[in-house]
């Protein structure tokens, strides 16, 4: 282990009477070699912290491995942190075992239901180092989260307040990160708002810190997701084409060629400062105002304080806003709410009563043909999501949403469900002798969600904005894709798989979202661009595809850069500097004459 | 010149708008709603017509039961259905409900549907045009028929070729092999403007007796009008209907039932009974529904639910011991289903009620 991973390394010392104990926690995901398993980080303020999952799509993956150091010798107890993500009447889908210098240990990991602590095996250290590895044994999503070494044989907590605390202890870690850096603006979520948001103020001279919890930028749209942008460009053409999409099939690898044009894109604008891997984790508020943001490297641990005048949530959670006190809604409004009826559809466009529903998340995958046989293992464990279904590819269609699961709290549960769904579908597929030489090849592991917070602005957009076309002074973006809500197929039909979904829509005019959708009602310094910008659930039905959202965060990005050069508040480019800001938002629409050809 | 000479023969045939009018003693052949036994409907005459392009107006007609209101509406249809320049002639008689969504279909048995190739139809294509038909939201009512018959594009980039057109390969999944355009013309028919003109109709005759005539019908759609339409008292009154609605209707349904049911039924806590015993026959998402109403839920639910742990998600199990921490609902017959309940071996999330029982 190299000695700057000791952070996540920390020991310390308990006293127990009159012995001491030595514990260490050995972070999964800060592993010096993940091998095959992929760092996961999606869920972390759910379940605790980032984590290694072995994705290996029924193939098992290459042992992670990496170096443990002791401050003394002698017997140590370990515990994994991990978890059956389907406990049932049958084998656990994602076992593995620890390999500690070279050698297996017996015991066979992720059978409990539930995160949290499996024991493993008392072991000897001889040389205040071991070798460590994660030994996949399915393919099929085991994961670990941590590795705990104690000389003394008292298991972790495991309810998730007492972890947490638990985990700060181990590590020492203080409350705030260590490190600190000022921003002109701070935009948090790297998807097409994000981007778009970023380059807009950073092309008007704002330093900008843009935090992004993968490796690759786009969100939905990167090539980890493969959801195509679709929209207009509106006002921001020439900002769009720099982060957008073809229109390939969903789950296309052509996702992969407009991911390179993108973080090109992104990387080549200085004053953009990129902080890859991190995902912030607070945001502080006082008088309403934030104060600072935190993140964390997803591997390595390290912590940031972003400070800054304003900050853009583009997190699609809408986290920023929720962690600093943003009001914001989620579910369904009743139908008489804003008036968003539309009587062919009935309950299933707007509902009578008002109901925790939304739009669902979809897992994107796809297959190929090879020259020969190929296998695919039994997935009793996914039958029940998938019962009969058989599909060698999967769309947009694919999507889960259910009154059982919260699309934030139980993304985890959503992301595993249609997991479950694939790899039963596929296998049902495989039965078929037309599908002997079919080889599953793609699979993501990530939820492509559609909906979750909406943070609340001076205006909610609805549905009736968009079907009567209304004009509005701020009206920055513009859209003309129809409204188009999703609903689960198996509300309809009991028989339907309940991973699938069916869309309707309703044709609209050109319509328009106001800025003051785009700022937060309560917290006067944040902006919001992306699916979480304020709306209806019906009001989201049309912009929430990416190159409309694009168009929010390139609209947020200039006003964000006239904020800083007159030292307002959002609220206040409304109020005092909207003509400003309509010249400046036009002035987009043309390409600049070069100084050189004045 | 042949096409128009063989349209026009079988129009002279077959067409007949004068014909008398029938009393229908018979289901249709593929038909989505109940039929008693002895039912009889009397054909009648309405203002309502389908305009069909070199065929003219193809009547509708309302058939009536025995007190003389309407209980489905008809049409005779013939028309032409064109491909790559050849057409020829469907004949099919439609049905619709009263609130103008599709009912069911006859087939004439001398006039087989037929595919392009012109082989007729079998069994199974009629079935699959049926659920085809059922389908109102089904993506061709989206798009041109042009649009339909593009091959999707398929890219093979780094080997991934398994996914294309959605949207196209799905509407082609819907509909009868062969017989594209015979789907896409039955379909646009039966889903046409004639709907809203048909429901328009039901709305301004409606009397409370169809509208609970509705609430007794195995159609959804109807259910779910009849629902919206009735008083609270209808609610009480028929009560046993709702619950029985409630078994065996599908989860959309079910769903707004369980948002009035506390509401509905406030006073009358008892009548709620055969809705929380149905818990464990629920689909998952009604029974995380209802989990949300506990608060406003008669007394005796606590220990209703706590004989059916074992149907609970782990989300709806943990709703309902927080439900009852926090309201005091435990007693002691619904503190022993679950200490029973946390001893199983063979309940995955028989630990989340052993912790509940720990903090107590």
């Amino acid at each position: 282990m190299k000695l700057s991973n000791f952070l996540f390394v920390l020991s310390f010392l308990l006293i127990c009477g009159s012995t001491f104990a030595q514990d260490i926690l050995v972070e999964a995901e800060s592993f010096d070699n993940p091998g095959g398993w992929t760092v996961d980080p999606q869920f972390e303020q759910q379940m605790g912290s980032p984590y290694l999952l072995a994705h290996g799509i029924g193939e098992p993956v290459k042992n992670a491995s990496t170096v443990v150091k002791f401050e003394s010798n002698g017997e140590y107890h370990i515990w994994v942190r991990t978890k059956n993500w389907v406990p049932g009447e049958w084998e656990a889908p994602g076992r593995f075992q620890l390999k500690v210098d070279g050698k297996t240990l017996d015991t066979i990991l992720g059978l409990r239901s539930g995160w949290g602590w499996e024991y493993v095996d008392k072991i000897s250290v001889s040389n205040r180092e071991i070798d460590l590895e994660l030994v996949d044994l399915t393919g099929f999503d085991g994961r670990c989260d941590a590795i705990y070494f104690s000389t003394k044989n008292e298991e972790p907590p495991s309810s998730s307040k007492k972890l947490a605390e638990w985990r700060k202890n181990v590590k020492s870690e203080p409350n705030a990160p260590s490190i600190t850096k000022e921003y002109d603006l701070v935009v948090v979520g790297g998807g097409l708002a994000g981007c778009g948001a970023s380059i807009a103020a950073a092309e008007q001279g704002l330093k900008v810190a843009l935090i992004h919890d993968r490796p690759v930028l786009g969100g939905n749209a990167s090539e980890e997701i493969r959801v195509h942008t679709l929209g207009i460009y509106g006002n921001f053409e020439r900002i769009l084409k720099k982060i957008d999409t073809e229109h390939y099939p969903n789950g296309s690898a052509d996702a992969k060629l407009d991911q390179k044009k993108r973080d090109d894109n992104v990387k080549s604008y200085e004053n953009i400062d990129l902080f890859l891997n991190y995902r912030a984790y607070d945001a502080k508020a006082e008088n309403n105002s934030i104060q600072y943001v935190d993140a964390r490297h997803t591997s390595t641990g390290e912590r940031i304080r972003f400070v800054a005048p304003r900050f853009v949530d583009s997190t699609g959670d809408g986290w920023i806003g929720f962690w600093a006190g943003a009001e914001f809604n989620y579910g369904r409004e009743s139908s008489e709410a804003y008036g968003e009826v539309w009587e062919e559809h009935g309950e299933l466009w707007t509902p009578t009563e008002p109901d925790d529903a939304v739009m669902g998340s979809s897992v994107l995958w796809g297959s190929k043909e090879t020259n020969a046989v190929q296998e695919f293992p039994e997935v009793p464990w996914a039958m029940p999501v998938a019962k009969e279904y058989a599909r060698v590819a999967g769309e947009w269609q694919w999507e889960f949403s259910s009154p059982d699961h919260n699309q934030i709290d139980d993304a985890e549960d959503i992301r595993d469900h249609m997991l479950r769904a694939i790899y039963g579908s596929f296998a049902n597929a495989k039965k078929d002798s037309l599908n002997a030489n079919r080889k599953l090849e793609w699979v993501s592991s990530l939820v492509g969600k559609r909906e979750s917070r909406r943070l609340v602005g001076d205006h909610i957009f609805t549905f009736n904005d968009a079907k009567e076309g209304r004009k509005f002074p701020d009206g920055v973006v513009i859209e003309v894709r129809d409204v188009d809500i999703h609903y689960q197929t198996v509300l309809e039909d009991e028989e339907n798989p309940d991973f699938i979904s069916e869309a309707l829509f309703y044709k609209t005019p050109e319509y328009y979202i106001p800025y003051r959708s785009l700022y937060s009602k309560n917290i006067s310094n944040l902006f919001m661009a992306g699916r979480n910008f304020s709306c209806s659930h019906a009001g989201l039905g049309g912009p929430r595809v990416m190159r409309t959202t694009g168009q929010m965060g390139a609209a947020v990005g200039f006003a964000a850069a006239l904020c800083e050069k007159y030292d307002v508040n959002p609220r206040e480019i409304y109020t005092g500097y909207l003509d400003e800001y309509l010249a400046l938002i036009e002035e987009q629409k043309f390409e600049k004459i070069p100084e050189s050809k004045k | 010149m042949r096409i128009l000479f063989s349209i026009g023969l079988l129009f002279f045939f077959f067409k007949d708008n004068d014909a008398p009018l029938k009393t229908m003693v018979q289901p249709p052949e593929y038909y989505v709603l109940e039929w008693q036994e002895g039912t009889q409907l009397a054909e009648e005459k309405t203002d309502f017509y389908i305009e069909i392009d070199s065929m003219g107006r193809q009547d509708v007609h309302a058939l009536l039961n025995e007190r003389s209101v309407p209980v489905l509406y008809t049409a005779d249809i013939s028309t032409p259905v064109c491909a790559d320049g050849e057409c020829k002639l469907m004949n099919i008689k439609f049905y619709w409900t009263l609130l103008g969504e599709y009912a069911g279909f006859d087939r004439y048995p001398m006039m087989p549907l037929t595919k392009h190739d012109h082989d007729e139809f079998k069994e199974k294509d009629y079935q699959k045009l049926h659920k085809l038909l059922e389908d109102d939201k089904n993506l061709m009512g989206r798009r041109e028929m042009e649009q339909l018959v593009e091959k999707p594009k398929m890219r093979t980039v780094n080997g991934v070729d398994a996914v294309s057109g959605a949207t196209i390969a799905r509407v082609k999944e819907s509909v009868v092999s062969g017989a594209l355009y015979s789907c896409y013309t039955a379909w646009h028919l039966v889903h046409g403007d004639i709907q809203e003109q048909l429901k328009a109709n039901t709305l301004s005759i409606l009397d409370k007796q169809m509208t609970l005539d509705m609430l007794y019908s195995i159609n959804p759609e109807y259910q779910i009008f009849s629902m919206e339409n009735m008083e609270t008292t209808d609610y009480k009154e028929h009560y046993e209907q709702l619950a029985k609605v409630f078994r065996t209707s599908t989860p959309l349904v079910r769903s707004i039932i369980i948002k009035r049911l506390t509401g509905k039924f406030k006073d009358k806590p008892d009548l709620q009974k055969p809705f929380w015993n149905a818990f464990d026959q629920l689909d998952t998402s009604s029974r995380s529904l209802m989990i949300k109403y506990l608060n406003e839920a008669p007394d005796y639910v606590s220990e209703v639910l706590s004989e059916k742990l074992g149907s609970m998600s782990k989300n709806q199990l943990k709703g309902f011991l927080s439900y009852l921490a926090e309201n005091d609902a435990l007693n002691t017959e619904t503190r022993n289903n679950i200490l029973e309940f946390s001893k199983s071996k063979s309940q995955t999330y028989a630990f989340l009620a052993e912790e509940f029982l720990e903090d107590l």
